[in-house]
């Protein structure tokens, strides 16, 4: 799909298949005939979807407060009894060591914003930043190189790099992050890369050769632009990754090292289920399912909304 | 001959990936890994002492030579012994790759299979309530982390708190009774959190199928769904399964079982490799990294070769 292009016809019955497609010109599209704006449409009718990301926005919503200190500030006082149970003082009860669960859950809420927004928006970057490149000089040396450095790093099993990571930073806050950048941006770079080397033979390329654009202007003013609907549902695709893999980061101890998260909760919860004590655990898993399904549910329908080629 | 040639011609392109991997391999977990001089040297050591072990390990080299040393010890099969525990490393990938490979085997199999079938189910009725139930239960289980499915499988069929059916760790492992008795949780849980992942795309490859012109004819000549799926859908789907599942071969024998392994207590290699990653232990990652990649290109020639002989079409060039 693409925003530079002129409209398809059919949609809203004013042209038939059959009759030339008119160019209106360049400039901002509008009318229901802009490609952007059906996607809009379109995403706001599903229903499943704007209930996803309504949930997202009110998770967003309790990590900005934890940010501006409105609530889950007193994440790490001991001073609870051990295993208390729900009561008005600990709303969910507090863990083995006395810590407030409903507390930690909320301050952990900003962790995974903070790891799923650091993470999806540098390696979505980087994954079109190398994805543009190697397409636009797909065959060229520059292409080969990004290629292998993508094929070296799909042939080594994450956690281990990730653990190798972690250690050569010796216990660096942000080795998780580099890790997961480091590793997820592949993946992108190669939707990207093909989708490049699909936008690169249209006229609209052509069109800007012709007037004199540099090369480096054609790739990121012109071409990389049209790569925004993969960039948007990757970026989504990354994030929920990013949630997931720091739980099991967290449990081999690779994870986060400053504060508290839902990954930590649920390690933490490995010694007290044995014991019959499941609240961290539940409330803990809960959170983040929350999360990450109703992250899932946006990003389908997302890509339903910009992809025309998915399969429904 | 065609294939003897393509093959070759392969593992050739294969050497920048291999050399790739051995240089990252090398810089992040032994060169800036670690240190283990302290480890070796015993307590109170002279200066002495402890240049000797320095010298031991290659660290007074310069990293061109230690790279090349790790190159060469790779090449000729040299892995040396474990720093830590002095066993050959032959031995413990012989000990640990076994127990991996019994332990992800059966959930992997039946992850795949199960995904098929489901997704068969849905695709044939798709937009039918039968496939929105799937496909909700596909986006459910993708989004429940791996670490929580292994937690409540162990609370509902480990533990005295649930059925207290299965034991909480360990891998004695004697007889068939015993493996079945201490594969079947990590089994589960490996199942239930590689179906949804499986069904979504395998869904997606049998709709595309389906919408083809042989599926419409097939149809319109009445043939059954069972054969219509099994032989005219699935057979020609065939591709993308096994890329998809050659594809997650290295990563199930190293990577997909350390959690499992870690949790539960199981010897296997993924908890080997990882222990060998936190006390730095050279040898035993050197072998696994190299393996590993060395598998990867395998995966890689062997897959387009499973092309060709699924599709004749195809040709190896």
């Amino acid at each position: 799909m693409s925003i530079n292009q002129p409209a398809n016809p059919g949609v809203d019955g004013r042209l038939g298949p059959d009759e030339p497609v008119k160019y209106k010109g360049p400039g901002p599209a509008t009318g229901l005939d802009s490609p952007l704006r059906k996607a809009v449409y379109k995403l706001r009718r599903d229903r499943w979807g704007m209930l996803g990301l309504a949930i997202v926005i009110v998770y967003a919503l309790i990590a900005l407060g934890v940010v501006l200190g409105l609530w889950g500030q007193d994440w790490s006082s001991t001073a609870g009894p051990r295993w208390a149970g729900i009561s008005a003082e600990h709303w969910l009860g507090t863990n083995l060591i006395g810590q407030d669960i409903f507390n930690r859950a909320l301050y952990s809420t900003r962790t995974a914003f903070e790891i799923g927004l650091v993470v999806a928006i540098l390696s979505t970057l980087l994954g079109a930043l190398l994805g543009a490149l190697s397409g636009f000089y797909a065959g060229t040396w520059i292409d080969e190189i990004i290629l292998w450095k993508k094929g070296v790093l799909d042939a080594i099993p994450f956690y281990l790099f990730v653990a190798a990571v972690a250690f050569a930073l010796e216990g660096n806050a942000w080795a998780m992050h580099i890790a997961m950048i480091a590793t997820f941006w592949t993946i992108t770079a190669r939707l990207v890369r093909g989708e490049v080397i699909k936008l690169k033979n249209l006229e609209f390329v052509e069109a800007a050769t012709a007037i004199g654009a540099s090369r480096m202007v054609t790739l990121f003013r012109h071409i990389l632009p049209n790569t925004l609907h993969i960039l948007l549902v990757q970026g989504t695709i990354v994030f929920v990754s990013a949630i997931k893999s720091e739980v099991i980061l967290s449990f081999l101890g690779l994870g986060v090292q400053e504060g508290t998260s839902w990954g930590l909760m649920i390690s933490e919860s490995t010694q007290e289920v044995l014991s019959g004590q499941f609240m961290n655990f539940i409330v803990a898993s809960t959170m983040m399912f929350i999360l990450v399904m109703a992250f899932n549910l946006f990003s389908d329908s997302l890509q339903d909304a910009l992809d025309p080629k998915k399969v429904h | 001959m065609e294939t003897l040639q393509y093959t070759l011609r392969k593992l050739i392109t294969g050497l920048p990936l291999l050399f790739g991997v051995t240089l990252i391999s090398f810089a992040l977990m032994v060169y800036f890994g670690p240190d283990l001089t302290y480890e070796l040297v015993g307590k109170n050591p002279t200066q002495e002492q402890i240049e000797r072990v320095q010298s031991e390990l290659g660290y007074d080299q310069n990293f061109l030579v230690r790279y090349l040393d790790y190159v060469r010890e790779i090449v000729t099969l040299d892995f040396g012994q474990s720093f830590s525990t002095g066993e050959p490393v032959a031995d413990l990938l012989a000990r640990t790759v076994p127990v991996s490979l019994a332990l992800t085997l059966p959930g992997f199999i039946l992850g795949n299979l199960l995904g098929i079938l489901l997704a068969q189910i849905a695709a044939w009725n798709r937009s039918g309530w039968l496939d929105k139930l799937i496909m909700g239960g596909a986006v459910v289980g993708m989004s429940i982390s791996f670490l929580v499915v292994i937690i409540a499988a162990q609370v509902i069929f480990s533990s005295s708190y649930g059925l207290n059916w299965f034991p909480v760790r360990g891998w004695s492992v004697y007889s068939l009774a015993d493996y079945l008795y201490h594969v079947a949780v990590p089994t589960l849980a490996l199942v239930f959190v590689s179906l949804g992942y499986n069904t979504r795309f395998y869904r997606a490859v049998f709709v595309e199928e389906m919408s083809r012109d042989h599926i419409r004819t097939a149809r319109a000549y009445g043939t059954p769904p069972i054969p219509l799926m099994l032989r005219d859908v699935l057979k020609n789907s065939l591709i993308p399964i096994i890329t998809r599942i050659m594809f997650s071969i290295p990563m199930i024998i190293v990577s997909g079982s350390l959690l499992i392994e870690s949790y539960f207590g199981i010897p296997g290699v993924g908890k080997a490799t990882f222990d060998a990653i936190t006390t730095g232990d050279q040898p035993v990652l050197k072998a696994v990294v190299s393996l590993t990649a060395v598998l990867f290109v395998l995966v890689l020639i062997i897959n387009d070769i499973l092309y060709k002989w699924v599709d004749p079409r195809v040709s190896l060039k």
